[in-house]
């Protein structure tokens, strides 16, 4: 029986299964479903109900200060006023586009200092062990502490204005953290040294899955180092390739600890990204109602992009019917 | 043109592991030439360092006398056919065979006509557009021999190619094989562990074993002049009757004693002669078992046997023939009759016979390196 027959062969197992389901399954399916029964409603408990709670306040002008419960929130109901509100924030739609640039400019840095150091480690070179561990180590720092040492590092006495001062030989004494544009470098900076690992590790995997016979040929059908990687290693490592940006993407979108240690958003607002500004509305202006809209709308965008995404990926060539000798 | 000259080809892995140890082997241009061994041999290897994926830790690869050890793979001009095809499963059948055309830079109408005429050749045409992932097994060899064969290539290297396929197939790819390489008109070298393609494909053989080259030369010569017991032994299915006995000479004539089966008194000037060359008395005889005659009654010197077992494998009957410690094989065609326990006489014909030394398993006669066919080489 040919591969081809065989997964025909199973695919239709089930329908015909399907035709005659027996006592004894559909008692099982029951009892299935009776044993589901608690976690599910425990994922009721969980997701469905702090999300309609969020869309009734997000409905309000409700805030902690008015002395009032949530529930009492419908005294100060005002439709969709967050909402409309929300499309004209500036300080938070600057929150968005600076989060994406956080994005745009981290997230290729990652894969492309990731990918150049995956490929260095495809070869064997003394001390590579060592070397992978101490590449290895910023992820499994606390984000916390990065920024705590981004923050110390990036002082106007710190260690890299020394550092520059010595390669240049100028006065260096710039004050990277409270400049509007150089704020948003050291974070970059910090956020960049830190992920770059997590893509190197998950691309090097994707890097020595490539099967080493077709490398072989490729290499003998005369193709160079650079053809080799991008008409072989790179295709085949599409799905990890994949795989890792969506991860740092998400994750980077999220981005907080390391910006509130070093800067907490500022100079000003110039490096508050879109949790820094939840936070700030949450616990400074205790604007909980409005917090909600947006929390609401960041959910239902990231979905649509999301779905968008998982449809897009998952597109598959069109394949010719199996018939295979 | 491309013929390649091996020079005391070594290998090491480590330092205790000789995976080759110092060959020479000349292949001539255009010649199908089958490294032949059993698994470790050093056959794989030695095809790896022809191709360079290999660094060899000494001796000379030569092709048409220019040292090639290092040059890098991909200027040495070599096909290879790996054994599990290695063919680039995220391309179309299309764009394998375009792969080497166009990494090395051809003019696109070129891999076009190109690829359709190898399409041709390999009767891939209908599967040009197919993901090569959903090919068969046999057009994943065919696809893989055609992707090396399209940029044109001067030397083939084959690894062991039809060991994935079924028995049924392997013997229709063995003619294909024989076909394409006749189309293709290229040198071509081949590594399998199985005889019987080796012996049907290749003008040449080369027996390695434990990284030495055992013997060199046409299927003929390897089939009928061993070398050494350990080509006698490998080739052929049932392989040579290797038989202990003692020599030693009675009134004037040398006579082989063969334990409980009796003695045979050596006429044939050739086994004579290979006699004279023993250091030892103590012989191994070796007689391929389709050369053995077995009858009832007979006047001629013989050997005393009893039949222990038959074996009729359709056209012809396997008979094991023991007598005391005495064990050998002989081959008849289906009419053989007799039955377990039959005392029969085993005729010998002496100029199908040789005589090898007992301790090193070299033929006696034949100066080592004639018999590896190192001239050749």
């Amino acid at each position: 029986m040919t591969a081809a027959s065989e997964t025909k062969a199973q695919a239709q197992a089930p329908e015909a299964k399907g035709a005659a389901v027996s006592p004894m399954e559909k008692e099982g399916k029951r009892l299935g479903n009776l044993m589901a029964l608690p976690a599910q409603l425990l994922l009721v408990f969980i997701v469905v109900f702090p999300l309609l709670m969020q869309v009734y306040v997000s409905t309000t002008w409700w805030s902690p200060l008015d002395g009032d419960p949530w529930y009492m929130a419908y005294l100060s109901w005002n439709w969709f006023d967050n909402y409309a509100y929300l499309f004209e924030d500036p300080r938070l739609w600057s929150s968005i586009w600076r989060t994406f640039l956080i994005v745009i400019v981290c997230v290729p840095a990652q894969f492309f200092i990731g990918m150049g150091l995956a490929i260095l480690f495809m070869d064997r070179f003394p001390g590579k062990t060592i070397f992978y561990t101490i590449l290895l180590t910023p992820m499994m720092v606390v984000p916390a502490v990065v920024g705590y040492m981004f923050y110390i590092m990036f002082q106007q006495t710190g260690p890299i204005n020394d550092l520059i001062a010595g390669l240049t030989g100028l006065d260096a004494e710039i004050n990277w953290l409270n400049d509007i544009n150089l704020a948003m470098v050291a974070v970059m900076i910090a956020e960049i040294w830190q992920w770059t690992p997590l893509m190197f590790l998950i691309l090097l995997a994707g890097l020595s899955g490539v099967p080493e016979d077709q490398m072989r040929a490729a290499r003998l059908l005369g193709a160079n180092a650079w053809q080799r990687f991008w008409r072989i290693a790179l295709p085949k490592m599409k799905t990890v390739i994949i795989i890792a940006l969506v991860i740092r993407t998400v994750e980077c979108l999220k981005v907080f600890d390391t910006i509130f240690i070093m800067t907490k958003g500022g100079p000003g607002v110039q490096t508050e990204s879109i949790s820094l500004f939840l936070y700030k509305a949450t616990f400074q202006d205790l604007e909980w109602s409005y917090v909600a809209s947006i929390g609401l709308f960041i959910l239902v965008s990231l979905s649509v992009l999301a779905g968008f995404g998982i449809w897009y990926m998952s597109r598959q060539p069109k394949e010719p019917e199996a018939g295979r000798g | 043109m491309a013929e390649i000259r091996l020079e005391g080809l070594t290998k090491r892995f480590g330092k205790h592991v000789l995976a080759v140890n110092s060959l020479d082997l000349l292949i001539p241009d255009k010649e199908f030439v089958a490294l032949l061994g059993p698994s470790g041999c050093g056959k794989t290897t030695t095809m790896n360092m022809i191709a360079g994926i290999e660094q060899p830790t000494g001796g000379k690869i030569l092709f048409d006398g220019a040292d090639v050890v290092r040059q890098a793979p991909e200027k040495r001009g070599v096909g290879f056919v790996f054994q599990n095809y290695a063919i680039f499963n995220h391309l179309s059948v299309y764009e394998n065979l375009a792969f080497g055309p166009k990494v090395q830079g051809w003019k696109a109408a070129e891999v076009d006509r190109k690829v359709k005429e190898m399409a041709e050749l390999m009767r891939l045409t209908d599967r040009l557009d197919w993901p090569s992932a959903k090919l068969s097994v046999n057009e994943l060899q065919k696809l893989a021999i055609g992707r090396s064969a399209i940029v044109e290539p001067t030397i083939f290297l084959l690894d062991e190619p039809l060991s994935n396929l079924d028995a049924a197939f392997r013997e229709f790819m063995r003619t294909e094989l024989k076909r394409i390489q006749h189309q293709l008109k290229q040198t071509m070298v081949y590594v399998t562990h199985d005889q019987i393609e080796a012996m049907s494909l290749a003008d040449r053989i080369a027996v390695m074993d434990l990284g030495n080259l055992q013997q060199y030369g046409t299927p003929a010569e390897i089939y009928n002049k061993p070398a050494n017991t350990f080509v006698a032994n490998f080739m052929g299915s049932p392989p040579m009757n290797l038989l202990d006995c003692r020599l030693f000479s009675e009134d004037g004539a040398m006579l082989l004693e063969l334990g409980d089966a009796g003695r045979l008194t050596l006429k044939d000037p050739a086994l004579l002669q290979a006699a004279q060359a023993a250091k030892r008395p103590e012989v191994i005889l070796g007689v391929r078992p389709e050369a053995v005659s077995v009858v009832d009654h007979t006047d001629e010197e013989g050997l005393d046997m009893v039949v222990d077992l038959l074996e009729p494998i359709g056209p012809r009957t396997i008979i094991h023939l023991r007598q005391g410690s005495a064990e050998m094989l002989a081959v008849e065609d289906k009419r053989f009759s007799s039955s377990h326990a039959a005392r029969v006489t085993a005729l010998l014909p002496q100029a199908e016979c040789h005589l090898f030394d007992a301790e090193s398993g070299w033929v006696l006669g034949r100066s080592p390196e004639s018999a590896v066919g190192r001239e050749a080489a």
